[in-house]
């Protein structure tokens, strides 16, 4: 159905090609996984397999990409291809035009002209396959990034055509709405379409796919069944290994097995977060529900949940962005409603999901400064605090680096470097391996674990179940704003926390 | 939050206008605010904007912006009052005996009618708009936009700067989130108020920029652009319509005529 050959491309400004003599058939009706690690062409191929590149955004080609026998570039451009090819963004938000998911859906349809019991038929059977139906009036805005990217998808669906692409579309999914995704798939698979996924973590679809194509460096590295791929767990995909724990590779790290008292709070020990009955509300949904929890120095804790469940709203108690509605939280001893933000993040260091919401300095070492300015750490000592928080996240070859220019992986080290300069004893991580490779969330989690032995205590919100049984030792679960679960983990991959 | 300029989904007289005649409606409103100097004619404009609000049961909405304008009102007044001198003199803004003997800054009846003419003109303007973006869904928005033929992309830019409004909204209070996380206080005022411009701004555009790819090949690839043609069905016209089109339209001969006279 699609053909490359002998296909490389170099972006416009780039210096190196993206993509280097890749001979690829994708077959009608075949169900491909695209993998690899960032910046090794997922994207750039994706783009390529539709068109995008040729029709869009142009630069040096070589060899010819053909779509059903027709030369890619002879199309009438993206509004000729797109009648054959829908592709899924990473990018949630900005695949959302409308105002309301329902109209999202509808004027995909309406464009192309299609009778209105058809439209009505299409819409509804995308909002059930995709479970939004009850978000049909929501708008874009007011959606988690899960419920984002499901109602992308679905306006992609809705418009039923021969060929999807899937670009880390599922990102920012729970588990069981990846697993819906999956079902979807099937589904779609069955009626004979054909379907590329492009992700760095493909095992949720292994068990669909037909062909996994491994990309190192621009170039197919490997093309390999999943049953293969299940069986290897090649390197790139480290996340999809259960039985070998992360930490268990080294790095040329010391032992990290936690020393005893921490899995054990003695009494006396006094708790650095302690929040009792607390409650919070944004307006009419009740997001905390009378929640009690400890948490002690020198942990290691995950906090787990679908979305929604309130484990951000937790976090941001922490160091009081949010304020309690009832009840009260307790930073050292300090309540959260009469100390002020800035003397709370002396204590606690709350790094949220995506850098780009913090970044804005020219360079690494003056983003990293303006927090410590902040909190009046200026000269000398914060050079000294800028060096040490650079070598600590590994970026001090980076340090006059334009902090945009950095790649995603990065940009998120740099995020917490800002952080754990100022020193404080608590590092809060909202979702810290999102959008990051097997390899970089592993270098995260290495990061928080030598920070944790430095005596800092580490508290994770994450969907990543791997990156929980491997580094967290206490694990909190919460549903519908209140914690269901929390328990003592023993870090090892013994399987110690139920699915 | 505070959502602004955002479709309200409710069922109002409003609501069930085409959206055709809504912008009928507004443009005319637009076009005659600009051409008319009579403050009677704006302040009756005004009122029934407001009082079509109450009966949608919208006025929360326009109350809203209640703030920015007076602001803008009293801006305006000044600037009228410092740049033109017309009619007589009612007073001076810094009294005769403190700065300088005979006063300064006289204030002057046709300064103050400009500045009330040039606030009720935006009075009328941003109501009526607000009005038209709050009971019109975007999509219909768009329809009506292409049906008069304005171009596509221009119908798209407009829509696409609605959808984004709230967006910006969140994504500003997440920034400020994080720069908070990071010890930033910026204080409060005027002054904190300039000093967060960058470590809020800069992340905002820079994300927003970011985004222009993703966004313009969805609309590509949802086939926005080469749509097929609208249904008429879509376009009726009620009472309601007639009533407010014809409205406007008798306003506006009202002008044109005491214009002429």
């Amino acid at each position: 159905m699609i053909e490359l050959r002998d296909f490389s491309y170099t972006y416009g400004t780039a210096e190196a090609p993206a993509l280097t003599g890749i001979n690829l058939d994708i077959h009608f009706g075949e169900l491909l996984l695209v993998t690899g690690h960032s910046a090794a062409g997922k994207t750039t191929l994706a783009l390529a397999v539709a068109g995008i590149l040729h029709q869009e955004i142009g630069g040096h080609f070589e060899g010819n990409i053909t779509f059903k026998g027709r030369d890619i570039k002879s199309f009438d451009g993206i509004k000729e291809l797109s009648r054959h090819i829908g592709m899924v963004f990473d990018d949630a938000e900005s695949q959302l035009i409308f105002t309301t998911v329902e109209e999202e859906i509808r004027s995909g349809l309406e464009n192309r002209g299609l009778p209105e019991t058809e439209i009505k038929r299409r819409m509804e059977e995308v909002l059930e396959l995709c479970e939004i139906s009850h978000l049909k009036h929501r708008a874009p805005h007011t959606l988690s990034g899960g419920q984002k990217q499901k109602a992308a998808l679905a306006a992609t669906l809705a418009l039923d055509t021969e060929v999807l692409i899937l670009d880390e579309a599922t990102a920012e999914l729970d588990t069981k709405a990846v697993k819906r995704v999956f079902s979807v798939l099937k589904r779609l698979k069955e009626a004979g379409k054909t379907i590329i996924v492009v992700d760095h973590n493909i095992e949720d679809f292994l068990e669909i796919g037909d062909r996994v194509i491994l990309l190192e460096k621009g170039r197919i590295k490997e093309a390999k069944s999943p049953g293969e791929v299940k069986i290897q767990a090649g390197p790139a995909n480290s996340e999809t290994h259960d039985k070998e724990p992360h930490h268990a590779r080294g790095k040329g790290e010391p032992d990290l097995s936690p020393p005893g008292k921490k899995n054990n709070p003695i009494i006396s020990v006094k708790p650095i977060i302690s929040v009792k009955q607390l409650s919070q509300r944004y307006e009419e949904v009740r997001a905390l529900n009378g929640l009690d929890l400890d948490i002690y120095p020198g942990e290691f804790i995950a906090i787990l949940g679908e979305n929604g469940s309130g484990k951000t709203t937790l976090v941001k108690h922490f160091n009081g962005l949010l304020r309690p509605h009832s009840g009260n939280v307790a930073l050292k001893g300090l309540d959260t409603v009469s100390s002020p933000i800035h003397e709370l993040v002396k204590h606690t260091g709350l790094v949220f999901q995506n850098p780009d919401n913090m970044l804005f300095e020219d360079t690494v070492e003056a983003e990293i400064a303006f927090g410590l300015n902040n909190i009046g750490v200026r000269g000398q000592k914060a050079s000294e605090a800028i060096t040490r928080s650079l070598e600590l996240v590994n970026l001090s070859e980076k340090r006059e680096a334009f902090p945009r220019h950095l790649s995603r992986g990065e940009r998120q080290r740099l995020a917490v470097a800002c952080v754990i300069a100022m020193r404080p004893e608590l590092i809060v991580l909202d979702e810290p391996t999102t959008g990051l490779d097997a390899e970089e969330s592993d270098r995260m989690m290495q990061l928080m674990r030598k920070l944790q032995q430095e005596g800092h205590t580490i508290i994770m919100v994450t969907h990543n179940m791997q990156i929980v049984r491997d580094h967290a030792e206490r694990v909190i679960r919460m549903e519908a704003g209140k914690i269901v679960e929390d328990f003592t983990s023993t870090r090892a991959a013994e399987g110690g926390i139920p699915a | 939050m505070k959502e602004i300029m955002q479709y309200i989904n409710r069922d109002s007289f409003l609501h069930r206008m085409n959206p055709l005649s809504k912008i009928a409606a507004v443009t005319g409103i637009i076009a005659l605010s600009v051409f008319t100097t009579n403050p009677e004619i704006l302040a009756l404009m005004v009122l029934g904007i407001f009082l079509a609000s109450l009966k949608a049961g919208l006025q929360q909405e326009l109350l809203r912006q209640l703030k920015l304008l007076v602001f803008l009102s009293i801006t305006l007044i000044l600037l009228t009052v410092f740049t033109l001198k017309s009619g007589t003199v009612i007073g001076y803004l810094i009294p005769p005996g403190t700065l300088a003997p005979g006063g300064m800054v006289p204030v002057t009846t046709g300064a103050l009618d400009f500045g009330t003419v040039l606030s009720l003109r935006f009075f009328a303007m941003l109501f009526a708009f607000q009005l038209l973006v709050v009971t019109t869904k975007p999509s219909d928005l768009m329809k009506a936009l292409l049906a008069v033929h304005v171009p596509v992309d221009y119908v798209l830019m407009f829509v696409i700067a609605l959808r984004f409004i709230p967006s910006l909204q969140v994504e500003g209070q997440k920034i400020h989130e994080a720069q908070l996380a990071r010890g930033y206080n910026p204080g409060t005022g005027l002054g904190g108020k300039i000093r967060s411009v960058k470590p809020i701004l800069v992340p905002l555009v820079a994300n927003s920029l970011g985004r222009t790819q993703v966004l313009g090949l969805t609309m590509d690839m949802r086939g926005y652009r080469n749509r097929q043609s609208v249904q008429a069905h879509k376009l009726e016209w009620n009472k309601v319509d007639v009533v407010a089109v014809g409205c406007v339209a008798v306003m506006g001969i009202g002008v044109v005529l005491g214009g002429l006279m």
